[in-house]
């Protein structure tokens, strides 16, 4: 029953925040600073997101070879590669890594 | 997100074909997160409902690990939430280049997704919403069908971890966290702040207290900035 309740709470919130500027602020931006922490919250909660995933609760769930996959996909970040094929880059050789150690 | 070409068209066939790309890009993010909500106990229907009515991988994954890992009702939707947040100021950006009334305006931001909206950017502030509304037309379906196979296929963790598809989810989030860095000022500072920050919280709280106080990190964007003129607009957006 939480289960349901969070997510329909979560879709109603979700449209609430994409509706929130185009409906009820129109033209009109938010006051400067507010706006910079607001758009300020991305990566901060991506970076946090990042952080629990690779380390996990009591950084418990720490793998070296995740972290290799990841630095492959920083540098195809650098060199500009799509979205998808840094992505796939990293698997790939996290996946190798793997197999030969 | 990068730009699909030097001298993108707008409008909703280029729309549909920048979406094509992004689907191919969410259908992994979205085979990963139906199997990941099966493997942890989520209910098939469950999963599939909440990837058509949220559709966002950031908010869904922060609901799935936080209720998952103990985390209460709130705690969890405040972490989905606040992930969910940046599109507040998307929603902003884009305001002036929707229709009017007001609730044309609501319903055509609901296709406001990362990779539609920075595809939908013209450049001078202006965006192209026909173009934002076709790429989310295609990621839309993309969405569901990959939380459908995760669902169906539901890989055992062995062999998620033997595909590297445990890497899908972190690789999501570090590459737009780097695209981050073209558009937020002070990217960089905030990130390194909300990863130091995160690292040490994750040792003693749960993984969805750790994210939910990684958004203080988004403060730091304030320091030093009273000092030189707290008035001036803010650099965004500079792609």
């Amino acid at each position: 029953m939480t289960l349901w309740v969070a997510i329909a709470a979560l879709a109603v919130i979700n449209f609430m925040i994409k509706a929130a500027g185009p409906a009820l602020l129109g033209d009109r931006p938010l006051p400067p600073l507010v706006s910079l922490v607001v758009h300020s919250l991305a990566p901060a909660l991506l970076a946090g997101l990042l952080i629990v995933q690779v380390l996990g609760e009591g950084w418990g769930e720490f793998d070296w070879t995740l972290v290799a996959g990841l630095g492959v996909i920083g540098v195809l970040w650098l060199l500009k590669r799509s979205q998808i094929l840094c992505i796939l880059g990293g698997v790939v050789v996290t996946v190798i890594i793997r197999a030969l150690v | 997100m990068s730009r699909p070409g030097s001298e993108p068209a707008f409008g909703w066939r280029p729309g549909l074909r920048v979406g094509v790309g992004l689907g191919l890009a969410v259908f992994p993010v979205a085979v990963s997160f139906g199997a990941l909500a099966t493997t942890l106990g989520w209910p098939p229907l469950a999963t599939i409902v909440c990837s058509a009515v949220v559709f966002s991988a950031g908010g869904q994954l922060a609901l799935l690990t936080t209720l998952t890992g103990g985390s209460g009702l709130f705690l969890a939707l405040g972490a989905a939430t606040l992930i969910n947040l940046r599109f507040l100021p998307m929603g902003v950006a884009v305001a002036g280049s929707m229709q009017r009334p007001a609730w044309k305006r609501a319903l055509g931001a609901q296709t406001i997704l990362d990779g539609s909206w920075a595809a939908a950017y013209q450049g001078g502030g202006r965006y192209d919403r026909l173009t934002m509304f076709g790429a989310s037309a295609v990621q839309w379906p993309v969405w569901i069908l990959g939380t459908v196979v995760g669902v169906v296929a539901a890989p055992a963790p062995e062999l998620v971890e033997s595909l590297g598809l445990d890497l899908v989810f972190p690789g999501f989030f570090l590459v737009l966290l780097l695209d981050s860095f073209r558009s937020t000022p002070r990217a960089p500072l905030i990130a390194g702040t909300a990863i130091a920050l995160t690292a040490g919280l994750v040792l003693v709280a749960p993984s969805g207290v750790a994210v939910l106080l990684s958004s203080l990190a988004a403060f730091v964007v304030l320091i030093g900035r009273d000092r030189r003129d707290p008035n001036r607009p803010d650099e965004e957006t500079t792609e």
